[in-house]
């Protein structure tokens, strides 16, 4: 489904209409149930991730400007963020049990002129990017974006400090920075 | 940090915001991040601008053909089950069968058996792990709005339960806490189909009159 449909359908939903919510879970739920899967590497869990990020996307879907970027990005920022959030609570058990639950309010951003530069169209430019740092340092951004990774788990998969972990990451988004700058 | 090598261009809040969308940090570190988020817009657009520069990874995420969870997620948001078209009665079933006419007539006396004005609507606001279960009910007649914890303990020390009401198109508006086991609130005119929500709040309830983190949320339904 072309995104300008999907982001109709989040205007629908926006005003509660039930039928475009339905429509909304058969484009997207696929592409938002891998994310969720990808990141917990559990159907259960991914399953009730899913729910649940449906439940946020009826309760934002006022919140999604098509102007900013697109709906489809949106719909898996809130699918990513969600899985991620889990991800953490479950391995964190030391925490205070209200701290803990994964329910955060999705935040807002509203992105200025950098962003919607970058949300049209450069993902070419992007990718390119990510062909010029080194392959080690492209890794770690990818298992940690794609994957939901935490430090300690790149140091794992990479075999180094966790504080090295830091500055692959560092100098790899710096690169990338600078090469979508030019 | 002596161990690093050559050192890098500092900028802590950008590579905080790049960290953030990354996904690395710890849960309590990605919750100061949202709630800062709120607050401080430079920043906020910081992780704007990170988040569209990772966008692009998304097309990694294979899709995966999901198991029809709607039924699950529409009981979640609106209580019940969609309500699918009504067998009518065989009666009037009859009657329709005697032509246009007939078919309108009945259809009105179906509509009439119908009208009958809700007294109250109810809605149940649960956390996605079931740990936290709200029962809400809206009395139409005094715009009043009942709340029971029906699961789950109070609100952790210096915190606050706060209900909110959600209606299309506008942004959740607070309407009290209910850290108590139940509550009355008043509440303006709600309908079936506005949303009800339960955020954890610092005590007091919500600094800056917007759900600090939404525990659950449920639509108003008839009974």
């Amino acid at each position: 489904m072309q995104d300008d449909q999907i982001a109709h359908l989040l205007k629908g939903v926006a005003g509660g209409d039930r039928v475009a919510f339905r429509t909304l879970y058969s484009a997207a739920s696929a592409k938002l149930y891998g994310v969720c899967l990808r990141i917990l590497r559990n159907r259960a869990e991914a399953e009730e991730a899913l729910q649940e990020v449906f439940t946020r996307i009826w309760i934002n879907a006022g919140r999604f400007d098509a102007d900013r970027g697109r709906a489809m990005t949106w719909l898996i920022s809130i699918a990513r963020n969600h899985s991620i959030d889990r991800l953490r609570s479950r391995r964190e058990e030391t925490i205070d049990s209200s701290e803990s639950d994964p329910f955060a309010m999705i935040p807002d951003p509203a992105p200025g002129a950098e962003a919607r530069a970058v949300a049209q169209g450069e993902a070419g430019r992007v990718s390119k990017c990510f062909e010029i740092l080194p392959p080690a340092h492209a890794a770690a951004i990818r298992g940690a974006y794609l994957d939901g990774l935490s430090y300690a788990e790149l140091a794992d998969r990479h075999a180094i400090p966790l504080n090295t972990v830091r500055t692959w990451l560092r100098r790899g988004l710096l690169r990338l920075k600078e090469c979508l700058a030019q | 940090m002596s161990t690093l090598p050559p050192p890098l261009p500092e900028d802590g809040d950008d590579f905080l915001a790049a960290e953030y969308v990354l996904g690395v940090l710890s849960l309590p570190e990605r919750l100061a991040v949202e709630s800062r988020l709120r607050r401080e817009p430079a920043f906020a657009e910081k992780v704007a601008g990170w988040a569209a520069h990772l966008a692009p990874l998304d097309a990694e995420y294979p899709e995966e053909p999901a198991p029809d969870l709607m039924p699950a997620i529409e009981a979640r948001i609106f209580g019940r089950p969609e309500p699918v078209a009504k067998r009518l009665p065989r009666r009037r079933w009859f009657l329709a069968a005697l032509g246009a006419t007939a078919a309108v007539a009945a259809f009105g006396v179906y509509l009439t058996g119908l009208d009958t004005t809700p007294q109250a609507l109810t809605a149940r606001i649960a956390a996605a792990d079931g740990a936290l279960i709200f029962q809400a009910r809206y009395d139409t007649d005094q715009n009043v709005v009942t709340i029971t914890r029906t699961r789950g303990p109070g609100p952790a020390a210096a915190h606050d339960y706060e209900l909110w009401i959600i209606t299309p198109g506008n942004p959740p508006a607070p309407v009290g806490l209910v850290s108590a086991a139940t509550r009355k609130l008043t509440v303006p005119k709600l309908s079936a189909g506005d949303t009800l929500a339960v955020s954890l709040e610092p005590a007091g309830g919500s600094p800056n009159g917007r759900p600090t983190r939404v525990l659950g949320a449920g639509v108003l339904s008839l009974t």
